[in-house]
């Protein structure tokens, strides 16, 4: 299991490397440059020069690349040229708050989409398996950005949750947890509810193929309950489709979290980049997208051990 | 005689009623208690404020306008700094006017200028000298005094390019940037090396600063990296009428009114009228209209769309916000050619597309109430120059007005094209849905004359780096440039062939036409002259040349709609942005709802 766990970091590593690298030669080859993002048509004033001399947006490609090579391997990822901070202090306060949200949503879209996919895949399932199956492909064919828009406008309506905001504020009533909560209803939904239906359609199709198996038939001829050969014994059989899905979902959650970062106003790593790219902020860019590699990489991490847990033959 | 309710005769008066309508009585009468009450509570609490109060006592509101209470105004992007010496984004700019006040500020509801820090100044016979006197014991919000001192040591900041400061320019006053002294403690005088019409109003641009926190930083050349965001609140001081009580990244500014904020209303009363001031970040404009209507916000900082308009109205008329329609506005969207000398040498095009009559015809050959209609959804104005009707002191009304004539656009499309097909790229912004739809009208409407347009949305950056690169590469473009002032000579950039911002051929060592270097000569002119008549006249000259060759093409300005809450009670709303919080000292907030929840 150590070799196992040493294998997957040192391609955590790598993954975090060349992401953040390739992130800031794209970025750095894209047209403009911050001084074009900042002044507009006044991108050729000596202003501009300053801003492209302080930054080394003057100097060749290769060149700036070295120099925030050498700076990263000490952790120094560079100053942001839109905030003028180092890019290590905003990178954590950021992606604390996309990985609250991101866990909040794998959480809640597992709890509710794991269970419905064992009603719907058990067969017995009758009317109500067929009003989830019909939820799941709605949500499904829903982009996040489609359904965070919706579950703003139903805020806004219905004025029952807050529109938008992370919250967490002391003077809130029910005190800053209760407010922080309350805020992280909408966006957590907007991505869970995607995501919860697609874990149902996988343990659906996962469960009605296991179920299907020899060892239920005798596990039933030896007069378990259905219910507990289906809730223990083929649940569990049936996990591995899902485990396996876990590590691209943190990744999807991540990208996904963007549009509904914006609309939601929860100021993560989504909001971040999105600025950092508008303002062509290479330094910035590169570090969000090491804090995503991360990200991708603990998920995928998380999804080997969770599969190496469901099926130990994945060690092997 | 038998009971009117057909209930025996004999029965109580209480017993004819039913059981329903002796609730809503009691109903009734228990709301009328409590409202019996309550004026009465409030009487005695009025009485109590009236006893202890004094005439400039925040406590007492002769003005009617209400005190207290909090304002909820959001912004698409947050602020990148607390200095402003650094940054110049609208957020940045937004945060520092509530934290700073400058010596003078520009009424952006009357265009006058008006004293802030300098309650007075006088101009010398020769107009090179201004002798601003400062107001008597105003304090920083750490309690340090403000002295002549800290405007020198402000005005040297702003100047100290090499440290990183963005606002070297906006001093720019004639042939350069003006020199400042301080014979005493509370007079400032403001040197020009030659006479420069707008005077004081360039001190709008500079916020004032504590020398005594940041000397050493603008004397090791550092104030470009001090008061960024990490900035503990309580290391910030400044003269404006709020201070910064607590940030949360990418969330809200929370502030707090300023005790020792040094301007009173006309009776005397301190201000600013407001406890405290929350700003959103919100970045989706969609989420922030959505906030607005939930009453989650008070305000927006900017315009609202074209396309929010009518289900605002709609919330307007239900009562839940208020929609104020600020009229036409000050900047139109524009389009230009890539006017640059051998911009198209070896181009078979070279022959028609850098001349005058080619945007003459485009001019020609736009419907601008079809602009109108489909661009803005209505809320337009015809506009045929970069000066609108809005700008009542500087438009040129006797400026010509080509009238819409497809039919003579197209022959004079057909004079300078000698048979060529007429085909040219129209670089837009992507994701501005206004300037899209712009490209597309323009696109259709020039087809109908023969010629093609190809319109190619691209992301800002890229289109910046396309037009104002070192080495443009553009056919045309549409995009928006907006005028730092509505005073010319404070636009200089834009209108003098040497300007940053003059976007047809920038940045030119001796102007590459004769019309331009005529354009010059009159704008040097007209800002040097301390005669207001004169500086008229030559500005409309200059109008009449621009509009005699066209190097931009305008087309419609929009009209300037903003939205609030109903809770906003004092607002004197300016066309530029902030709109509605521009001088956020004299905002108030309806006292019967100034308390809210926390959202």
């Amino acid at each position: 299991m150590l070799a196992f766990l040493a294998r997957r970091l040192c391609f955590a590593a790598f993954l975090v490397f060349a992401v953040s690298s390739g992130a800031l030669v794209l970025a750095r080859l894209a047209p403009g440059d911050f001084a074009t993002a900042d002044l507009g048509v006044r991108a050729q004033s000596a202003e501009a020069g300053r801003l492209r001399s302080r930054y080394g947006l003057d100097r060749p490609l290769g060149a700036q690349y070295a120099e925030w090579l050498s700076r990263a391997a000490r952790f120094d990822f560079g100053e942001s040229m839109l905030y003028g901070r180092p890019v290590r202090d905003l990178i954590p306060e950021r992606a604390a708050n996309t990985a609250v949200l991101a866990l909040a949503a794998l959480a809640v879209a597992t709890l509710i989409g794991l269970p419905l996919g064992v009603i719907t895949g058990s067969g017995r399932g009758g009317l109500p398996a067929a009003i989830i199956r019909a939820g799941s492909v709605a949500l499904l064919s829903a982009p996040p950005l489609l359904t965070s828009l919706f579950l703003v406008f139903l805020a806004a309506r219905t004025r029952l949750l807050p529109v938008g905001g992370m919250g967490g504020s002391t003077g809130a009533a029910g005190g800053a947890l209760a407010d922080f909560v309350r805020h992280l209803i909408v966006p957590a939904a907007a991505l869970a509810l995607p995501l919860a239906a697609m874990f149902e359609r996988l343990q659906s199709q996962a469960m009605s193929e296991t179920i299907a198996q020899r060892f239920v038939l005798a596990a039933l001829a030896r007069g378990i309950p259905w219910p507990r050969v289906l809730w223990r014994g083929a649940f569990k059989a049936a996990l591995r489709p899902v485990a396996s899905v876990y590590g691209i979902v943190v990744g999807t959650l991540l990208s996904g979290s963007f549009a509904v970062e914006i609309i939601t106003s929860w100021p993560g790593l989504g909001r971040l980049m999105l600025d950092a790219l508008r303002y062509r902020d290479v330094y910035l860019v590169a570090g969000c997208a090491a804090a995503g590699a991360v990200f991708l990489a603990i998920g995928t991490l998380m999804s080997d051990v969770a599969l190496a847990l469901v099926d130990p033959r994945t060690q092997e | 005689m038998a009971p009117v309710s057909g209930r025996p005769a004999f029965w109580l008066a209480s017993q004819h009623l039913t059981r329903h309508t002796r609730n809503l009585a009691a109903f009734f009468l228990a709301v009328l208690a409590l409202g019996a009450a309550w004026a009465g509570v409030r009487r005695a609490s009025n009485a109590a404020a009236t006893r202890v109060g004094a005439p400039s006592d925040p406590g007492v509101r002769p003005t009617g306008v209400p005190r207290g209470g909090e304002l909820v105004v959001s912004i698409r992007t947050e602020p990148v700094t607390f200095n402003r010496f650094v940054k110049g984004d609208s957020s940045t700019d937004l945060v520092s006017n509530l934290l700073n006040a400058k010596l003078v500020r520009i009424n952006r509801a009357t265009q006058e200028v008006e004293p802030w820090l300098a309650e007075r100044w006088t101009r010398s016979d020769d107009g090179l000298r201004y002798t601003l006197k400062l107001r008597e014991g105003v304090v920083f919000s750490d309690g340090h005094p403000f002295t002549a001192d800290d405007v020198l040591f402000s005005f040297a900041a702003a100047a100290d390019e090499a440290g990183g400061s963005v606002l070297a320019g906006a001093l720019h006053a004639g042939g350069g940037t003006p020199e400042f002294t301080a014979p005493d403690p509370l007079t400032v005088v403001m040197t020009l090396s030659e006479p420069f019409a707008p005077g004081v109003r360039i001190l709008d641009n500079v916020p004032i600063l504590p020398r005594h926190r940041l000397q050493p930083a603008l004397a090791s050349a550092t104030l470009a990296s001090v008061w960024g965001l990490d900035t503990p609140p309580g290391d910030l001081a400044g003269l404006g009428p709020f201070v910064l009580a607590e940030y949360l990244p990418g969330q809200r500014l929370i502030f707090t009114r300023n005790p020792s904020y040094f301007v009173r209303d006309a009776d005397g009363a301190a201000l600013p009228y407001l406890d405290r001031l929350v700003v959103r970040v919100i970045p989706d404009q969609d989420a922030e209209l959505l906030a607005l209507e939930a009453g989650d916000i008070d305000m927006t900082t900017s315009e609202v769309r074209p396309e929010d308009y009518a289900p605002l109205k709609r919330a307007a008329d239900a009562g839940k916000i208020t929609l104020l329609d600020l009229g036409v506005g000050y900047d139109a969207d524009a389009m230009w050619f890539n006017l640059r000398p051998g911009a198209f040498d070896g181009d078979p095009r070279a022959s028609w597309i850098q001349r005058d009559e080619l945007r003459q015809a485009i001019t020609m050959a736009i419907d601008r109430k079809v602009f109108a209609d489909t661009v803005y959804l209505g809320a337009g104005v015809p506009v045929y120059g970069p000066i609108t009707p809005a700008n009542r002191l500087w438009y040129a009304a006797e400026a010509p007005q080509p009238r819409y004539d497809p039919a003579a656009a197209k022959a004079l499309i057909e004079s300078i094209a000698g048979g060529q097909p007429v085909r040219f790229s129209l670089l837009v912004p992507k994701g501005r849905t206004a300037i899209e739809r712009a490209g597309a009208v323009i696109r259709d409407e020039l087809k109908k004359i023969g010629v093609t347009v190809d319109v190619v949305a691209l992301d800002g950056a890229a289109l910046v780096q396309r037009v104002a690169g070192p080495s443009p590469r553009f056919d045309a473009a549409y995009f928006s440039l907006y005028a730092s002032d509505t005073d010319p000579a404070i636009n200089p950039d834009f209108w003098l062939s040497s300007g940053t911002a003059h976007v047809w051929n920038m940045m030119q060592t001796t102007p590459a036409t004769s019309w331009e270097r005529q354009i010059d000569e009159l704008f040097a002119k007209q800002a040097a002259s301390s005669d207001e008549g004169e500086r008229h006249r030559l500005f409309a000259d200059i109008q009449k040349i621009f509009a005699a060759h066209q190097p931009v093409l305008y087309f419609v300005a929009p009209r300037v709609f903003v939205a609030s809450s109903s809770r906003v009670a004092h607002v004197e709303p300016g066309l530029t942005r902030p709109q509605l919080l521009w001088a956020p000292d004299r905002v108030a907030v309806s006292p019967a709802r100034a308390a809210r929840p926390e959202r």
